[in-house]
């Protein structure tokens, strides 16, 4: 099979203009999203254009430190966009939920590269960078909404914590039915996607490789092993968030600390 | 000896005061009802005893041991604490009751179901609640179930945060009932029901305690 053609600029400008459906229909109907569609569609584009040359140069030199690093600042930028869009304290959980992640998908992405693609060289930019930004990419939105879904449910059933503490549990057997339900709420609709997929999406790394010409075969292994992947992942990164964040969440009687929100 | 005692406890709380050396003490089996009007810390009150608010002044004596870091995990053994319409888990009862003997501090006691069945029966719940799981209770079956774990450890002393207030006066009246007549436990309420004040119950007026500033 032959690769994907070229997309010349004026097609580009055509994909462009669809925009003009949903923005005119913002103007016809108010939603008011008229402006924030423009600065997001822009700041798409600029940022896959930016992208695109740090992948030419990363794959021109191909340097395993450089393609380290590159996963490193990867991380660093899921955790900070991790923060951003949920309401915990910065000071306070930045640090331990960077430290999750980078073990969690860190392990993760090692196994991948050395063990279920066997390449001669597992820290080769086309592995590092490139799968590396899908597994972080893909396992964000869940492992936020498991540790916010963590410490917003202990902040709001207080009244079931502090139960279970008065029924002589320890803190970590107070916190445990907690967990479990931040787990589930971080992998439930995971594993609801994972049983339509191929029949309601052809997800995107599969759809990628076969425009660029593999065969729908190997595509599909591909996808079958990245899915597992970005699971697995979310599940080391959430529940080592909540270890690491929850040694220093609670005061010596055990009670929640304040500052953990901002507000 | 007294079961609860507080010696000249302050505690602010935003700016007010809430509690200005407050003291009273409560002997084995005494019966207590917190009564104010909201916002003056009838539940702050309750969690105080628990160690989960700490006062700023005074202290706060639990079965003759004051309350401090080193025994507040033991204290609260000693306690049971309820509060209304409390989501307390998820799963089939029985499982939920069986993970509370689980935990480390309670396996001294011994899980008994018929004990559970009794209480079950007791609070005019069905033998198959057992098998029930909690999130599909009703409000009024949850918060019994809740009061009946705390029962099966058999703590000295309960504090009953506005338990029979969401439930109907049948209810209200079989909640009571039973708490009145465990004559050997230590009771301490907060409620604005009518039917508790009708007990003869002593009384602390938080009203006229902590002066708002």
């Amino acid at each position: 099979m032959e690769a994907a053609p070229e997309i010349g600029l004026w097609r580009l400008m055509a994909a462009f203009g669809l925009l003009l459906i949903p923005l005119g229909l913002s103007l016809a109907v108010r939603l008011g999203i008229f402006r924030q569609l423009l600065v997001s569609a822009g700041r798409m584009t600029g940022q896959l254009f930016l992208m695109s040359i740090v992948l030419l140069y990363l794959f021109r030199w191909d340097n395993p430190w450089l393609n380290v690093s590159w996963v490193i600042l990867m991380i660093f930028f899921a955790c900070f966009s991790a923060m951003v869009n949920s309401q915990l304290s910065f000071g306070r959980f930045f640090f331990p939920v960077f430290m999750a992640y980078f073990i969690g998908a860190g392990m993760i992405l090692l196994f991948f590269n050395g063990i279920i693609v066997n390449y001669d060289n597992m820290f080769t930019a086309r592995l590092m960078v490139v799968v590396g930004g899908m597994l972080l990419g893909n396992s964000l939105n869940s492992t936020i909404i498991g540790i916010s879904h963590f410490y917003e449910s202990i902040k709001k059933d207080n009244k079931r914590y502090l139960y279970l503490l008065s029924l002589g549990a320890s803190q970590n057997e107070a916190l445990l039915p907690f967990f479990r339900d931040s787990m589930l709420a971080a992998l439930k609709p995971f594993m609801a996607n994972m049983a339509t997929m191929g029949l309601v999406s052809l997800p995107g790394m599969m759809t990628g490789q076969i425009l660029g010409g593999a065969d729908p075969q190997t595509a599909i292994r591909y996808q079958i092993v990245i899915v597992l992947a970005i699971f697995t992942a979310v599940t080391v990164s959430v529940a080592l968030s909540v270890y690491f964040t929850s040694r220093r969440a609670f005061n010596e009687y055990g009670i929640l600390k304040q500052d953990l929100f901002r507000n | 000896m007294n079961m609860v005692e507080f010696q000249d406890v302050s505690l602010k709380f935003g700016g007010n005061r809430l509690f200005d050396s407050l003291s009273f003490n409560l002997p084995r089996g005494g019966r207590l009802i917190i009564q104010g009007a909201s916002g003056t810390g009838k539940t702050t009150l309750l969690r105080m005893m628990l160690g989960f608010v700490l006062p700023d002044k005074g202290r706060i004596l639990i079965v003759g041991q004051e309350l401090n870091l080193d025994n507040v995990w033991e204290i609260r053994q000693k306690m049971a604490y309820v509060s209304q319409e409390m989501q307390i888990g998820r799963g089939r009862v029985e499982t939920f009751v069986r993970e509370i003997f689980n935990y480390k501090k309670n396996r001294g006691i011994s899980y008994r179901r018929e004990r559970l069945l009794e209480l079950l029966e007791d609070f005019q719940l069905s033998e198959d609640t057992i098998h029930k799981k909690l999130e599909d209770l009703s409000g009024g079956e949850l918060q019994r179930v809740a009061i009946i774990v705390t029962l099966l450890l058999d703590r000295e002393i309960y504090l009953l945060d506005e338990v029979t207030s969401a439930l109907d006066q049948p209810l209200k009246e079989l909640i009571v009932s039973y708490f009145t007549g465990l004559r050997e436990k230590t009771l301490i309420i907060s409620s604005h029901d009518k039917i508790w004040h009708q007990q003869d119950f002593s009384t602390l007026n938080l009203d006229k305690h902590g002066s708002s500033t």
